[in-house]
């Protein structure tokens, strides 16, 4: 399987689809089918921060998740590890990794996934790190809980993750404290902790979101080629929608919790067919300054509408019917995946 | 290094400090009503008597006059006379203030027992009957008076079941005690080996320790709980969580992230219960330093009062002291 996997993009092109998750089960490291998740909020209408979620990772395979914020890739995330923030929680439907049904987990089995078999790589890790305790015995600290491994040894292997994250004087960061890090170092020791179990699959949140542009395009590399490295399979976070065209194998567009596109990255970066989308590319392609604005939420107009297109009221292309009718996610070519009506055409 | 820097700036300004707090407690004490020259003669006593006993007593000049004589004495080690007591007001403190700091360190520290873990347990099983347990345990303990509950204790353990030791004093009677070095009784015990002595030290320590732990475990209950609940829902735990820690790592690394704020409250009701725990000294009729003030106030006899203003004061400085080399202790990002 793992041979397949590096090259998962382009080799399973030809197999027949038999779910929406755009993807062949049998290969899935991750299966999402159906899932949705809301906050409640007193006396209101619940947060629907998912909604009615397809998405497949396959084994070895690095697929990028592209949203605004607030768009509810972070929930994803958590929803997948089991850990939603209160007072969020799973409405409906399925989460299956590694052939393992993720919801019907107990809370130590799913302790045990974590940080081993799953690992999460946070952004702007400050608060997250231990302030009390040298970094490099908080990488020995996971280790430990996941291998049977003496403190000897965890420290060794802290210390090899530590180097392999390319930090500068591993031997002496091993001691340092996070106050005594940079946002970039703490970064780099928030992906030794995630990688240093080895786990089959990383979930990448928005990872260099707070690191200035070339620190991140260093950490980004390093991500990349220590996951290639393992064969590990990742879902890259991202609102960048500009670095997942170098990083993923496949793309998806998330828009208010819902899948909006998925689709191969080429097949994505050359035929982006939801309006969405395009206004993603556009952004990116032309305006450095529309990329900034499209980090913060626009303002809300739209109503909780049940039955309309979601994104209907800043769509370009809106008909009547996008009002009337929610459009289901469908297959446009082979495995493009598109929630829309009207879909853009090919431009070229 | 930076703590002795820390400890040498610090040290700078504790003689101003000291000087701020005999300077104002100087004049509330002047303030309180009564004239020791007439409680002390009685109230037959005739003008050109009281007169000479208040010149005596260096009370005829100016409150400025005052403070200065005052002062004087005090950088001599003097801190003048109690009339009631007779004695140097030195010496009367360097008795009960050991006796009060026995008794509320061991208060403190069964307190810290009591509280830590109930206040861990709330917060970590939110729904859980400790949780509820908790919660009126807080309210409880914030409501009861805790001389009450003294002697409460009192007519149990000694009245009824007469397990418990009269509630007089810190040793028995009968028992010869120790010859004072420290003054804690249980100290001086073991150092003269009286065993005898040291048994019925801790046998009159147990009731009023009880009292006052019971009570003020409450507050280093909520502190602890209210900490730790915000503590478990913070990134850090968070992230702990997510990285798949077992839950004891994950309690442990949520309690010490929470100590500071445990040796905050901790300190603030040691410094509180100096004078605090007076109520309960005259109940288990302790003769301890809040007692001894109480008395002062009561009967305009101000060197006590000021003597224990100034012992506490100095007291006060020494556990901000020993709480900050304790956050040096725990908390590298002060230790820089
Ligand atoms: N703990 C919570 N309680 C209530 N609502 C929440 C909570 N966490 C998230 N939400 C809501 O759920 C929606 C999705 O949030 P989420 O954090 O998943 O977005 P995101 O895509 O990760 O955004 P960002 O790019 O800013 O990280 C938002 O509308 C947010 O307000
Ligand atoms: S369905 Fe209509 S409103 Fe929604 S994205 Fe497509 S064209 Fe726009
Ligand atoms: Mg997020």
């Amino acid at each position: 399987m793992a041979a397949v996997a590096k090259t998962s993009g382009s080799a399973r092109a030809g197999e027949p689809e038999t779910t929406m998750s755009g993807d062949a089960p049998s290969g899935a490291m991750l299966e999402i089918a159906g899932l949705n998740v809301s906050y409640p909020v007193y006396e209101e209408e619940p947060v629907h921060a998912v909604r009615d979620l397809d998405l497949s990772v396959r084994s070895g395979e690095i697929v990028g998740l592209v949203g605004e914020s607030g768009s509810g890739k972070t929930t994803l995330a958590r929803a997948v590890m089991g850990l939603l923030t209160q007072p969020g929680r799973i409405d409906s439907g399925s989460i299956r990794f590694d052939a393992k049904d993720m919801r019907a987990l107990s809370e130590n089995q799913l302790r045990a996934i974590r940080g081993r078999d799953i690992a999460m790589v946070i952004p702007n890790p400050r608060s997250e790190l231990d302030p009390l305790i040298p970094v490099g015995k908080q990488i020995a600290a996971v280790a430990r809980a996941h291998l049977d491994i003496g403190r000897a040894e965890a420290d060794a292997m802290a210390l090899d993750m530590l180097k392999a994250v390319h930090i500068p004087d591993p031997a002496r960061r091993f001691r340092a404290f996070p106050h005594e890090l940079s946002g970039g170092m703490a970064q780099r020791v928030v992906m030794a902790i995630s990688l240093v179990c080895s786990p089959k699959f990383v979930i990448s949140d928005d990872a260099t979101s707070g690191l200035d542009v070339t620190v991140q395009a260093q950490v980004l590399d390093l991500l990349r080629t220590l996951v290639r490295e393992h064969d590990t399979s990742m879902l890259f976070i991202t609102r960048d929608v500009g670095i997942t065209a170098h990083f993923c194998d496949r793309v998806a567009v998330i828009y208010r919790g819902e899948i909006v596109e998925f689709a191969r990255t080429a097949d994505f970066f050359e035929n982006p067919q939801h309006p969405y989308s395009v206004m993603l590319l556009a952004a990116f392609a032309h305006n450095p300054a529309l990329r900034n604005k499209w980090h913060k939420p626009l303002a809300s107009t739209e109503a909780e509408a049940g039955r309309a297109c979601l994104y209907a009221p800043r769509c370009v292309h809106r008909e009547d019917e996008c009002d009337a009718r929610h459009p289901d996610l469908r297959e446009l070519g082979a495995r493009h995946l598109v929630r829309c009506h009207f879909p853009v055409e090919r431009v070229a | 290094m930076r703590i002795l820097r820390y400890i040498g700036r610090r040290s700078l300004f504790i003689g101003p400090q000291l000087f701020g707090i005999i300077l104002v407690s100087f004049l509330l004490v002047k303030l309180i009503p009564g004239d020791p020259a007439v409680m002390m003669l009685g109230p037959f006593a005739t003008e050109e008597q009281l007169a000479m006993l208040n010149e005596e007593m260096g009370l005829d000049g100016t409150i400025i006059d005052q403070f200065w004589i005052y002062l004087q004495n005090l950088v001599q080690g003097d801190l003048g006379t109690s009339w009631q007591t007779t004695k140097p007001v030195f010496d009367d403190l360097a008795i009960r203030f050991p006796a009060t700091l026995e008794l509320i360190t061991l208060s403190l520290l069964l307190a810290l027992l009591i509280g830590i873990p109930l206040g861990v347990a709330a917060a970590y099983f939110k729904r859980s009957i400790v949780k509820k347990f908790s919660d009126y345990y807080g309210l409880l303990a914030g409501s009861l008076p805790d001389f009450w509950l003294g002697l409460i204790l009192i007519y149990l353990f000694y009245t009824i079941m007469q397990v418990a030791p009269a509630p007089l004093g810190r040793i028995d009677f009968a028992v010869l005690p120790p010859a004072p070095v420290t003054n804690f009784l249980i100290i001086d015990s073991l150092i003269a080996g009286n065993w005898q002595a040291l048994w019925s030290t801790l046998g009159h320590l147990v009731l009023p320790v009880v009292t006052l732990a019971v009570i003020n475990a409450g507050p280093i209950l909520k502190m602890t709980q209210a900490t730790m609940e915000r503590m478990l829902e913070s990134d850090l735990i968070r992230y702990a969580e997510m990285c798949g820690l077992p839950k004891s790592v994950v309690i442990r690394k949520a309690f010490r992230n929470s100590l500071p704020s445990v040796v905050t409250i901790v300190s603030v009701l040691y410094g509180f219960l100096i004078g605090g725990a007076v109520l309960v000294e005259i109940v288990f009729s302790w003769g301890g330093a809040g007692q001894y003030a109480v008395q002062g106030v009561l009967n305009a006899d101000i060197n006590p009062v000021l003597g224990f203003v100034l012992f506490s004061a100095i007291l006060s400085l020494i556990i901000y002291l020993l709480v900050d080399l304790i956050y040096f202790a725990i908390d590298p990002r002060i230790r820089g």
